[in-house]
């Protein structure tokens, strides 16, 4: 009984909306929505600009973009032979798997701890790691760098995955609590009437059901690791170790490179960002506007 | 019968409140466990980073050896004009902010609109936002360069006489970063205040309309009062950006140059320490950083609070 009345009032509301403003619109605000239109495409185009830049200058060779015009595949070849595109793809894509990979331990065991398996003090460590929160990675920088030269972890993958971690996982661990303070006690209370401990329901109940609160997690950590010059750079330095946005950064400043080249490397090096951008893109609305809803 | 029954009860009654016990020792023993590798990992990499960078901000370390100075250190640096140029430098890319706060809300609302194609207008607006401000500052150089794609802009459309060479003088150099600061961040600004206008009511709207309110009146007076929220959220995201999510695009573009033009206090961090040695005048500045950070953050939470 219920459904039906409430599906006819959802019906009720839509279509009573929809011809009174199409109405107006079509007898008014018609020009107002052409306008609308224009506005949006020309912005788009805009901002679409600098892509079809890229493109179509990684198309050209050092000559051909000079005079503007031609076609060629040299910058790309020329781009492959003098940077290890492969290698530095590879070292991208360990340093923001493993990091994020830890970042996702630490921060869904903790953040389970501080919604729902509460100990004393509990208040206190939420509050410690919110504070962590505001500590851009530039604050710890030099002493960081200073402590791995000692520990020999410069150079190495562990020493970049480790400050991307500090510095990643007190937002992930925060947005991780917000998350399973959403899971409702009753699940709880259930898992443990099934002989369940906190760690069992923490396994077997709340990381299941949190993967959605996961993938938030990868598309904000992906994005700002994948594109990180200032770690990279302090940390990675040797041409092995070295991520593809900090041999592109390298590249840039030294000017070996032709332009059509830094385009080619530079298109090339925004496809993984994008991909991972669009594939998770709801889950990035999520955990963006989680500050301003609350 | 019913002795026997009583006493099963009494035991159940028994059995419960020690499990409940031991459950509730489990928890919260569980929970340290659990918190325990997070806490160690931030604490090791973050919190006595950020201990020792006070430290040392008060000493004139050079990475290996160091002498302490005290809270003069800070006095000396705030006597520094370039110290102040720096800052300047952030200030003026802090008016960048509200910029890319009104071209988000004005997208968003265009975008609300839901006119045909809107779903492909929002890819490309947002699209920029995946993109490294490595990348940003390569195609930076090539769009406000002497022979850029912005000069050649201006001069096919007879705007010959704006000709400029962006990145060669300093004010103009910061004002390109600041244009690219934008076109990076009206992506996620605009993200932000579409999924803001999704939960506003549309029979407000529709109210407001059969009271004769135009559209303008019906953003001006419902979107924008409604949306403060997400403008407190935006603006805090993109001002704490316009401090500290700049190296690259910097490093990439003018290297903080022409003559300190576009150092901002977090490449003036990496110049200190890595450029010129001088650790300790790094750190200071880190912590100086922070504290401009924490400030934006702890206003944002007050006015938030006052706004319930």
């Amino acid at each position: 009984m219920a459904s039906p009345v409430i599906r006819s009032e959802d019906e009720r509301t839509e279509p009573l909306l929809e011809p009174l403003t199409g109405a107006k619109k079509r007898i008014r605000i018609a020009p107002g929505r052409a306008v609308i239109f224009a506005v949006l495409a020309v912005v788009s185009v805009i901002i679409m600009y600098p892509f079809y830049f890229m493109a179509v200058t990684s198309m050209r060779s050092e000559a051909q973009y000079q005079l503007g015009r031609g076609f060629s595949l040299s910058s790309w070849t020329q781009l492959f032979a003098s940077v290890p595109v492969a290698r530095e793809m590879m070292n991208s894509l360990l340093v923001c798997t493993v990091a994020i990979a830890i970042i996702l331990t630490l921060s869904t065991t903790a953040g389970f701890a501080l919604a729902k398996a509460h100990f004393r003090g509990h208040g206190l460590v939420l509050l410690g790691l919110v504070g962590g929160m505001m500590i851009p990675v530039q604050s710890i920088i030099i002493p960081e760098y200073v402590n791995f030269v000692g520990l020999h972890l410069i150079n190495s993958y562990l020493g970049a995955i480790l400050v991307y971690v500090a510095v990643g996982t007190p937002f992930a661990t925060f947005l991780m609590t917000t998350y399973f303070r959403g899971v409702p006690e009753e699940l709880v209370d259930a898992g443990r009437c099934d002989g369940l401990g906190y760690a069992g329901v923490f396994r077997r109940i709340a990381l299941p059901i949190a993967k959605p609160a996961l993938a938030t997690v990868i598309v904000l950590q992906f994005i700002p690791i994948w594109n990180d010059l200032l770690v990279g750079l302090l940390f990675l330095q040797e041409p092995t170790v070295r991520t593809f946005t900090v041999g592109l950064g390298v590249l840039a400043s030294s000017r070996v490179v032709s332009i059509p080249g830094l385009m080619a490397g530079s298109l090339l090096s925004t496809i993984p960002a994008a991909a991972v951008y669009v594939i998770f893109q709801r889950f990035l609305v999520s955990g963006l506007t989680l500050g301003a809803s609350r | 019968m019913s002795s026997a029954s009583a006493v099963i009860v009494a035991e159940t009654v028994a059995e419960v409140r020690s499990r409940r016990l031991s459950l509730d020792r489990d928890r919260s023993r569980t929970g340290v466990m659990l918190v325990i590798p997070a806490v160690a990992t931030v604490t090791a990499f973050l919190f006595i980073p950020i201990g020792e960078a006070i430290y040392y901000s008060m000493t004139n370390w050079n990475g290996i050896t160091s002498q302490w100075i005290g809270p003069s250190a800070y006095l000396a640096m705030f006597k520094n004009p370039l110290f102040w140029r720096v800052l300047e430098n952030n200030a003026i890319l802090l008016l960048a902010v509200p910029v890319t706060l009104v071209c988000g809300v004005t997208l968003a609302a265009l975008l609300n609109e839901r006119v045909r194609g809107w779903r492909i207008f929002r890819a490309a607006i947002i699209i920029p936002t995946a993109v490294s401000w490595v990348v940003l500052g390569i195609v930076g150089i090539q769009a406000f360069a002497q022979n850029g794609m912005l000069n050649s802009m201006l001069g096919s459309v007879g705007l010959k006489f704006l000709e400029h060479n962006w990145l060669g003088s300093p004010l103009s150099a910061l004002i390109a970063v600041a244009i690219t600061f934008v076109y990076s961040l009206v992506g996620v600004n605009t993200l932000i205040f579409v999924t803001g206008m999704a939960t506003i009511d549309p029979s407000v709207y529709e109210a407001a309309k059969l009271d004769g309110a135009s559209w303008w009146q019906g953003f001006t007076r419902i979107t924008i009062p409604l949306l403060r929220r997400y403008f407190m959220f935006t603006f805090v995201i993109t001002a704490i950006s316009a401090f500290s999510a700049l190296f690259s695009l910097i490093f990439t573009m003018t290297s903080g140059g022409p003559n300190y033009g576009t150092t901002t206090i977090e490449f003036f961090i990496y110049d200190q320490a890595f450029a010129t040695g001088a650790f300790g005048t790094g750190a200071l500045l880190g912590v100086v950083l922070l504290v401009i950070l924490a400030s934006v953050s702890l206003l944002q939470l007050r006015l938030m609070n006052r706004g319930e």
